[in-house]
């Protein structure tokens, strides 16, 4: 009883002190997978550096932390593509200097200066993407059905089926069905977006985060993921070869992920060389194969350092299809937004 | 010693406690009150008196659902917890032989002390459907197929129940351990039945017991939020779930604070109700 | 029959109680990557790699930490508030007893609600300090409760004996009422440590960078089903357990008839 604690804060106080010894320190607000040490580790080793790093779950919650926090709090900030000017439009991000940026290697739809730029000032780049769309067991479900969203949350699959927890990319789903593109939501779309949410509740097992979803579907509890794809399938891959995932007829949401540099930032130049390791080609191979979830790095370059096993699970070869068929999330303004949260939550409580 | 000087000193004991409690219980607790009447436009506070949050309550069917799905989840673990609790309490104090009493005791109440977070992520392997509930019942040949347990009220239900059945077991076999045998032994020699013995006898003397139990039950049982987070499947949210939307998707403090109250009015409730018996200040 | 009903009732309950946690243990031994059935260790893989993981074995270094440090503030002050209370004759004192009390009626999520309102308002950071705050507001009201209630009039007696010795008040706590008490105070921190190591929400709220074993395993949770999860819950409830053992052993068998 008494080794084990002093053991432990011996430990603790070793930690605290190797800690104490870094000359420098980054503070990252990051998404899950950035927290895996192989992907910080090497960074931290080639800098001489301690990368802090805090998950958050949304973009709200992250702006209202930012701005709550003194200047030079944080460093780094990971963020969804889509929100990247509301970052900016809180003052945020610090300008980024386009020449800094392997754009020019990156998959051509993924770049989205459109996204990552406000008034022709750069503010982020685009680091990870991937695909929301069907995710299910090839050897449950008649894979034909998959190819059609309108199958997907048939009565022929009642209770067989798993929504992911996310608003964003399942409403887009549902407006795809619709055939109404993500890009074009509006307010008046809401009755028609809620009325596929409707049926596909009705249908529904569950509404699941990234784990109960893995676990739904890993123990036969589900055979069906909608808002699905790589993310979510890839660790479970190989020991479950018959989970797999497809992008339907209606095509599929892509989501992108950006990373950038906070404004005020203590350490500016470490973070700009934080952001410059993430999207140089080993940084994005490491990324893309990351612990939490798996996806599809934006340096195309990245693949040198891929094994082909890992490329056949990211599906790196249909990428050019895939992207072709897809649509980016829905970037709702700031009341659209609100409103399709609520629409989420009542859909979610009927 | 004077009874001035006397009082100084008791002060002096009592101060820290009090200064503590109060600047980091008793202060934030205000200021959240507050912030349950102010607003937020955009993402900028409005600090104000307003009601507009507690209007949204009524009015958007997600929140006032919440405030129902919580208190039916809540009600409906403490009433099973303690008829599961009070019969394992009174066998370990009646029928386990004296010397064997503690050992039962601890074995009873000793998962109390798995992580909180892994027990409830536990149970959804327990109930999965390739789980060993299912499993098992397949195997018996109960069932032909398995059932859908995980990810449903129910699962969230059984996952508190484990919790409180041990807390409750500890509560209520504190209390009975106390009551003399001879209060029983009176009554049967009187020519009660077993059953008269314990709807007049023991009964009302563990009350206190019980109650203090359930009242426990129900507070800690609505205000969590990882055992319906785990378990419940996302299908219906309860208030704490929603709190947690409303502090991680969109930082909404205003709202969320406005739920905590709400949460904190349904808690005093309760005390109320149970006020007659409870005996907080003797666990 | 009749007779059998208790006995079956018995272990039907404990059939209950220890269904997820046999679970649990059993499927930390898996040797595949997913710890549902069916069973294929046993093997010690996954214990090896949590141990090896110094984001875990960092947090539970922070997990005791800040239950230790918490609990040792909450008992010195709900020991404080007892004494003071029960030996001396204070104005509105039941008020007084029901205003330290009162946070044990308060679910944790509004306390953490509350302390993260006022910290972020106050510019303060949130830091392994800002949870164990939190931990002491939760666990003072249990320490008090326990020490007012174990203040009976045996050590009133010590403690005037004391006195009338020549003992000043600090001797009197220190040498007679502690010591008399140590059962109670021992089970005070005891049960302060249990509930602070182990708790989630405040934590979670309150923490930023560094966080405590039940945080960071929220977060392995959120991100990927392994029996990771199940190796480091057996090992919490393997540390848990021998403690409660101990303590049970050493401290309340002495108390016993």
């Amino acid at each position: 009883m008494t080794r084990l604690p002093a053991l432990l804060l011996s430990s603790a106080a070793a930690t605290a002190l190797t800690g104490a010894a870094h000359a420098q320190e980054l503070n990252a607000l990051v998404w899950c997978d950035h927290t895996d040490p192989a992907l910080i580790e090497p960074f931290e080793a080639a800098h001489g550096v301690k990368v802090n790093l805090r998950e958050y779950e949304g973009t709200g919650a992250a702006l209202a932390l930012l701005e709550q926090s003194r200047p030079g709090d944080w460093d780094v900030l990971v963020i969804d593509g889509i929100d990247v000017f509301r970052a900016v439009e809180a003052g945020i991000l610090a300008p980024l200097d386009p020449a800094d940026l392997p754009t020019g290697d990156f998959f051509p739809e993924v770049v989205m200066a459109e996204n990552n730029s406000v008034d022709g000032v750069t503010y982020a780049v685009t680091e990870k993407f991937g695909y929301n769309t069907i995710s299910y067991n090839a050897a449950k479900v008649d894979p034909a059905d998959m190819e059609n969203l309108a199958t997907v949350w048939s009565e022929k699959y009642d209770g067989r089926i798993s929504i992911y927890d996310y608003y964003l990319p399942v409403m887009g789903l549902a407006a795809m069905a619709e055939g109404i593109a993500t890009a074009d939501i509006g307010p008046d779309d809401l009755e028609t977006i809620g009325g596929v949410l409707s049926t596909m509740r009705a249908r529904a097992a569950s509404v699941a985060g990234v784990v109960a979803a893995q676990t739904a579907l890993a123990t036969g509890e589900v055979d069906i993921v909608v808002g699905g794809g790589e993310w979510l399938t890839a660790v479970l891959a190989g020991e479950q070869p018959d989970l797999t995932w497809t992008i339907p007829e209606q095509g599929a949401v892509r989501w992108a992920q950006s990373i950038g540099v906070v404004a005020g930032s203590e350490n500016p130049d470490l973070a700009l060389e934080f952001v410059k390791y993430i999207v140089s080609p080993e940084g994005q191979a490491r990324l893309a194969t990351s612990s939490c979830f798996w996806g599809m790095p934006a340096n195309a370059k990245a693949g040198d350092f891929l094994s082909e096993d890992q490329k056949a699970i990211l599906r790196w070869d249909s990428q050019p299809d895939y992207l072709a068929r897809s649509q980016l999330y829905p970037a709702p303004d700031a009341d659209l937004d609100i409103e399709m949260q609520d629409l989420w939550l009542e859909t979610l409580q009927q | 010693m004077t009874a001035r000087a006397e009082r100084m000193r008791g002060w002096g004991f009592v101060a820290p406690a009090l200064i503590w409690t109060l600047a980091f219980f008793v202060v934030p607790f205000l200021v959240m009150g507050a912030m349950s009447l102010a607003t937020l436009e955009g993402r900028t506070l409005v600090w104000g008196v307003s009601l507009a949050n507690y209007a949204e309550l009524t009015e958007k069917a997600y929140l006032w659902r919440a405030i129902l799905v919580s208190l039916e989840i809540t009600l409906t673990v403490t009433v099973v917890s303690v008829l599961l609790a009070y019969p394992l309490a009174s066998i370990i104090a009646f029928r386990v032989p004296p010397r064997w009493q503690r050992l039962a005791l601890l074995l009873a109440i000793l998962p109390f002390w798995t992580s909180y977070v892994v027990r409830s992520y536990a149970w959804l392997l327990v109930l999965a459907r390739e789980g060993v509930v299912n499993q098992a019942l397949l195997g018996l040949g109960l069932l032909s197929e398995p059932v859908t347990l995980a990810n449903t009220r129910f699962a969230t239900v059984t996952g508190f129940v484990h919790f409180f059945v041990m807390l409750l077991t500890l509560t209520i076999y504190a209390n009975l351990i106390q009551l003399s045998p001879n209060y029983r032994r009176a009554a049967t020699d009187l020519g009660a039945s077993a059953f008269q013995t314990f709807c007049h006898v023991t009964l009302p003397l563990a009350l206190p017991g019980i109650v203090t139990g359930a009242f426990l039950t129900f507070v800690l049982c609505i205000g969590d939020y990882v055992t319906p987070q785990i378990l419940g499947g996302n299908t219906e949210l309860t208030v704490p779930q929603v709190i947690m939307v409303q502090l991680g998707r969109r930082a909404d403090f205003p709202l969320a604070s406005a739920l905590a109250i709400v949460l904190m009015g349904i808690v005093t409730l309760a005390y109320l109700a149970s006020a007659r018996w409870l005996r907080l200040d003797r666990l | 029959m009749i007779r059998l009903l208790p006995w079956l009732y018995l272990a039907a309950a404990f059939a209950f109680i220890y269904l997820p946690v046999g679970a649990l243990v059993l499927f930390s031994f898996q040797a595949g990557n997913l710890p549902v059935p069916p069973f294929n260790g046993p093997s010690t893989r996954w214990y090896a790699d949590v141990l090896a993981d110094d984001d875990l074995t960092g947090a539970l270094a922070n997990s005791l930490l800040v239950a230790l440090g918490s609990s040792a503030v909450a008992v010195s002050l709900g020991f404080g508030a007892a004494y003071g209370l029960a030996r001396h004759v204070l104005p509105g004192s039941a008020l007084l007893r029901g205003l330290l009390i009162a946070p044990l009626t308060v679910s944790y999520l509004i306390v953490g609600l509350g302390l993260l309102i006022v910290l972020t308002r106050a510019g303060l950071g949130l830091s392994l300090w800002t949870a164990a705050i939190g931990h002491v507001v939760i666990n003072l009201p249990l320490a008090f409760a326990i020490l007012y209630a174990s203040m009976g009039a045996q050590q009133v007696n010590a403690e005037r004996a004391a006195r009338d010795l020549g003992a000043d008040e600090a001797r009197v706590v220190l040498l007679v009422t502690v010591p008399m008490l140590m059962p109670a105070i021992a089970a005070a921190f005891f049960l302060s440590v249990t509930l602070s190591w182990d708790e989630f929400i405040i934590a979670f709220l309150l923490t930023r960078f560094d966080v405590t074993l039940p945080v960071e395993i929220w977060s392995m949770l959120r991100s990927g089903l392994s029996p990771r999860l199940n190796a480091i819950g057996s090992l919490v409830f393997l540390v848990s357990v021998t403690a409660v053992v101990i303590l049970e052993t050493l401290v309340f068998r002495k108390r016993r008839p």
